[in-house]
């Protein structure tokens, strides 16, 4: 896989996209760009951006696979929020021998020097759909739309998607990513 | 500048047979259009996609991996008539607007 295509990938795994679909965007794109370079055509014009992660992110989100493109610089001042916080913590605790690292770059963490973000998803109930009988591709988009996160097998497509788990018509609240899980078992094709 | 209308032309391309991503841009090549940037048809690929403009299957393609291929779905077609008979007015009214500085260019 070559670097560009690579850089993607993580971007992609980075997001949230699962895997199947990541994979297959991979892969398409790999083939694309190979068979483009074939011709003679520069990768400009097929890829037509070159940070990988942005290209990444905006094919992925014009696809509906993530909600919106993460930011692009990410803003130092909620990091010096924290040193500060740390920074002030430190001196009226009179703790000068004990050692502190700050996590996250946003919030103040009251008296705590790790800076836990909250969790960007909202306490949502969510109806599980019925994904039976869908390929897994299909599955994993419908379920993604609505939020859900997807375990499936590796594998193609087309496999179809033999049993479920929560079952059709469960509510689950959608507020992390353990309470959001739909497993599914598939039938791979010709299988 | 083509930004507003690539997306007609990535259905336009696939209205009468599939393609793959790459095979798209080569199509539009051969009609004479680069998209050198225009950005890349993939995001423009998956918005279509995610709006049901498309339709999506795979399969092998000649004498390399298996590829996704795309082709006009019926709501594509419908909305590239509609997007072409847009164009067509925008078009014009265009022209209309820009025949005087082409006269005076071209004098």
């Amino acid at each position: 896989m070559t670097p560009y295509v690579e850089e993607c990938r993580r971007e992609w795994k980075r997001l949230g996209v699962p895997d199947l679909l990541a994979d297959e965007m991979a892969t398409d794109l790999e083939a694309d760009l190979a068979e483009a370079e074939a011709d003679g055509v520069s990768a400009a014009e097929i890829v037509g951006e070159s940070d990988p992660r942005r290209f990444a992110a905006a094919w992925a989100s014009e696809r509906g696979l993530v909600s919106e493109p993460p930011p692009q610089k990410k803003s130092r001042k909620g990091l010096w929020i924290g040193l500060a916080v740390a920074f002030v913590f430190l001196v009226f605790a009179g703790c000068s021998s004990l050692a502190l690292i700050t996590i996250g770059t946003s919030g103040s963490g009251g008296g705590s020097v790790a800076v836990l973000r909250p969790s960007a998803r909202p306490v949502k109930a969510m109806t599980v759909p019925n994904l039976v009988g869908m390929t897994v591709c299909k599955a994993e988009l419908s379920a993604h739309n609505l939020g859900l996160i997807v375990h499936a097998p590796d594998g193609p497509c087309d496999a179809v998607v033999v049993t479920q788990k929560p079952r059709a018509g469960a509510v689950v609240r959608g507020d992390t990513a353990a309470t959001s899980v739909v497993t599914l078992r598939v039938r791979q094709p010709g299988g | 500048m083509l930004r507003g209308v690539l997306d007609l032309c990535l259905l336009a391309v696939v209205v009468d047979e599939p393609a793959y991503g790459y095979e798209m841009t080569r199509r539009l090549r051969e009609r004479g259009l680069s998209i050198v940037g225009e950005g890349s048809i993939y995001p423009l690929l998956g918005r279509l996609e995610r709006d049901g403009l498309v339709a999506t299957h795979r399969a092998a393609s000649d004498g390399g991996p298996p590829r996704k291929y795309y082709s006009a779905s019926p709501s594509g077609k419908r909305a590239l008539t509609e997007g072409v008979l847009a164009w067509r007015d925008v078009r014009g009214e265009v022209d209309s607007v820009l025949a005087t500085i082409e006269a005076a260019v071209t004098g």
